[in-house]
């Protein structure tokens, strides 16, 4: 007997459709699988991955995922439980800190870390990489690289397939590439930040995704620096606690190194979830002449998101949109206009809102976005249900993340020559983009082999 | 390697309840589509927006519930009962914190050297221009929620009774955990180092190193950083709780090795923290999502 189902539905991977990566049956749209030249590598600089995801845990390098959370010069989460690091192979990144002493310094001991006799965990402080709480880096490893999976159920719960196993059909946008989470906090502290850009380039990633806005206290709000009141920038003024002068000096290097960086290898920010004029910083600092990419936000319609910033982006993607009610736009969701319509001009955008979600990977169970009914463990034997397994992500983080997932696909595939650097890399991700809108010329978006954005909500 | 043959049986759907798993082939595929095709397996997915911005916004709109501004009161009312199984489990994962690798203290020279930079500020704060931070530091002598509430905008909201229990829990253990560590070294207070100092407040009785202003305040904000990193908030906490423990420093009850020190401190024990909290942190973060 079949069931009464619901009738509206959406596909889960629409925004892989839309970007031209997979076909409206979920194949690789025009590429397979067979054709990876090396799978790419990405270095995600965020929180913590919940590593054993099963879409993600063929995904994730275990070995040379770092943690800086609670350790000063890292620790090593998948490493638990063994002696040594032992020899990873690191790259040079030497010409980098070139003129940046305080950034020469940390490469300096960042290295003696990484020597192959080295312990994973830096004696008894443990790495700040408890699975339940990673909620934010679960969702953006899952849009970048996420396998499809299949994995044991409880057959108490769920009725599944005779083999035991329930399909999780579900892909990043390279489900090919490997991810090396660099887990971070949000503590406003220069030294964290140039360690993660400086591991991220050690561990010679082909992508580097910073779906996070990074807190300086000069770049952030720049414009409050540049007010003169009271005889000093007001920047300084009103900053509720004291810059040491190291800091400043970090800050500034860290601003050069993540350019410098840029031109090895793309670097692809989060342009902002507020409206942020020209983006947030580091997004701010992409331009023509370096790899920075600033990704803003693109919904399933094909119109920028309400919150997303415009101006100086180089692409939008794909991702949740949401409501506005301001001078600015008034976009609003049909859903509350049945409910009430009170203040709502005549002239309006309500019809760009969509509330299509991006569908991303979750923390499995008591944790994440989507937290499992289930208020224990997550049983060994089997799952429980997978609900808890994704949830409906958003923000240019969740933009971000497609577009370094498209990346890295290009560069697995070889369309971005292995020697290609960040400028070069940045120039195919342009040539892949085109506008989705005549009367929005700079608004362009990603489309694997170059065609346009499909809009999936009609 | 991605295996894409489960993408050709299987496919996710979003519907108003939920994701649900759907087999693409008829149901006698012999890949097993058959026996859930066509049903909903879970609804157990909220669909949670993330978006790091208007959060509060939002939250207030829906998340009042029946509650208003009287039922947790403007500050005396907030409180916690005895957090007796935190307490348990932290004793239970003593061998992971107590042994943290802090640095050594200063040696007495050189806290005379910080005690001079302490006496700087002494003469800075008697001027009419800190008048603002002597009445920061006198509030902050006691536990004082709004400076840890006020960066996610629920001072003064009902619906976050989660998300402040686990602040005051993050609080008392990490008091009792940095008393531990102060018993260790036994350093002296700044004044009695350097008797020129008049602190502003009375020096407490403990030892001075490491800060627990310094390392409660830190830990709520690294404990804050795991639950809701995304939030803006988030790093401004780490600025409220550096200007609390900074203002100790202008009270001249702690040296800036102090500060430092209950930094340190809270970082490196945010790990443990987050597993004797586990539980305590969940149900904040569902006042979140």
């Amino acid at each position: 007997m079949k069931p009464y189902s619901i009738r509206r539905k959406q596909d889960a991977l629409w925004h892989l459709v839309a970007t031209g990566i997979l076909t409206s049956t979920h194949q690789p749209d025009d590429w397979s699988v067979d054709e990876i030249v090396k799978p790419a590598r990405v270095a995600m600089i965020d929180t913590s991955v919940a590593m054993d995801h099963p879409n993600l845990c063929g995904a994730i390098n275990r070995s040379r995922a770092f943690d800086l959370f609670s350790t000063r010069l890292g620790a090593f989460p998948g490493l638990s439980g063994q002696d040594s690091i032992g020899a990873q192979g690191w790259g040079d990144a030497q010409a980098l800190v070139a003129g940046l002493p305080g950034c020469k310094a940390l490469l300096q001991a960042l290295t003696a870390r990484l020597a192959p006799d080295q312990s994973p965990h830096h004696g008894t402080i443990q790495p700040a990489a408890s699975p339940v709480f990673s909620a934010h880096g679960t969702a953006i490893a899952g849009l970048i690289g996420a396998r499809p999976a299949r994995v044991a159920y409880a057959t108490s719960h769920i009725d599944g397939p005779p083999d035991g196993t329930l399909p999780l059909p579900y892909c990043g946008a390279d489900p090919t590439c490997e991810i090396v989470p660099i887990s971070t906090s949000f503590d406003p502290d220069p030294e964290q930040m140039i360690l993660a850009f400086l591991y991220a380039d050690l561990v010679e990633a082909d992508v580097i995704v910073l779906p996070r806005g990074i807190d300086d206290p000069f770049r952030s709000e720049p414009q409050l620096h540049a007010i003169d009141w009271l005889g000093q920038p007001l920047g300084e003024l009103v900053t509720p606690a004291s810059v040491p002068d190291r800091d400043r000096e970090l800050w500034s290097e860290l601003a050069e190194l993540i350019i410098k960086i840029s031109h090895r290898r793309p670097v692809i920010c989060a342009a902002g979830n507020a409206h942020e004029e020209y983006g947030i910083y580091p997004a701010n600092l992409a331009s023509d002449d370096n790899g920075v990419i600033s990704v803003g936000a693109l919904n399933a319609k094909g119109w920028p998101c309400s919150y997303s910033p415009e101006a100086g982006l180089t692409v939008w993607a794909p991702s949740s949109d949401a409501e506005q009610f301001d001078s600015g736009e008034v976009r609003l969701d049909p859903e509350r206009l049945k409910e009430t319509d009170l203040g709502v001009p005549d002239e309006n955008d309500n019809h760009k809102y969509s509330d299509f979600g991006v569908i991303a990977t979750d923390v499995p169970g008591r944790g994440g976005y989507s937290a499992s009914d289930f208020d224990t463990a997550e049983p060994v034997d089997g799952i429980r249900e997978y609900g808890s397994y994704f949830c409906d992500f958003g923000g240019t983080s969740a933009a971000c993340a497609i577009v370094a997932g498209f990346m890295a696909l290009g560069r697995g595939l070889g369309r971005i020559p292995a020697p290609a650097d960040g400028i070069a890399a940045k120039a195919w991700l342009l040539s892949q983009s085109r506008p989705v809108r005549a009367d929005l010329p700079n608004v362009i978006v990603p489309h694997l082999g170059g065609g346009v954005f499909q809009p999936a909500d009609p | 390697m991605a295996d894409f043959s489960i993408m050709k049986t299987h496919e996710f759907l979003v519907t108003p309840l939920g994701l649900e798993l759907i087999g693409r082939a008829e149901p006698d595929d012999a890949t097993g589509g058959a026996s859930i095709s066509r049903s909903a397996k879970s609804v157990q997915m909220a669909l949670n927006r993330n978006r790091n911005r208007n959060r509060n916004r939002n939250r207030n709109r829906n998340r009042n519930r029946n509650r208003n501004r009287s039922d947790i009161g403007a500050g005396p009312d907030w409180g916690i009962l005895e957090p007796w199984e935190e307490r348990a489990k932290l004793y239970e994962l003593r061998a992971e914190w107590m042994d943290l690798p802090l640095p050594l203290p200063p040696s007495l020279p050189e806290l005379r050297e910080h005690a001079t930079e302490l006496l700087k500020k002494q003469a800075l704060l008697s001027l009419p221009q800190y008048a603002g931070r002597r009445g920061e530091i006198r509030i902050e002598a006691e536990l004082e929620l709004s400076r840890y509430l006020r960066p996610y905008g629920i001072e003064s909201h009902g619906g976050y009774d989660a998300t402040i229990g686990l602040i005051l829990v993050t609080m008392a253990l990490t008091d009792e955990i940095g008393l531990y560590f102060k018993d260790r070294w036994n350093v002296p207070r700044p004044n009695q180092v350097e008797p020129r100092l008049r602190p502003y407040l009375a020096a407490p009785a403990h030892a001075s190193y490491p800060s627990n202003h310094a390392f409660q305040s830190f830990a709520v904000a690294f404990v804050m950083s795991r639950l809701l990193p995304e939030h803006p908030g988030s790093v401004q906490l780490f600025l409220s709780a550096r200007r609390i423990a900074e203002n100790r420093e202008w009270a001249g009850v702690h040296y800036a090795c102090d500060t430092g020190a209950g930094h340190k401190l809270a970082r490196m024990i945010l790990p443990v923290l987050e597993k004797v909290l586990e539980k305590n942190m969940l149900a904040a973060q569902a006042e979140w999502f």
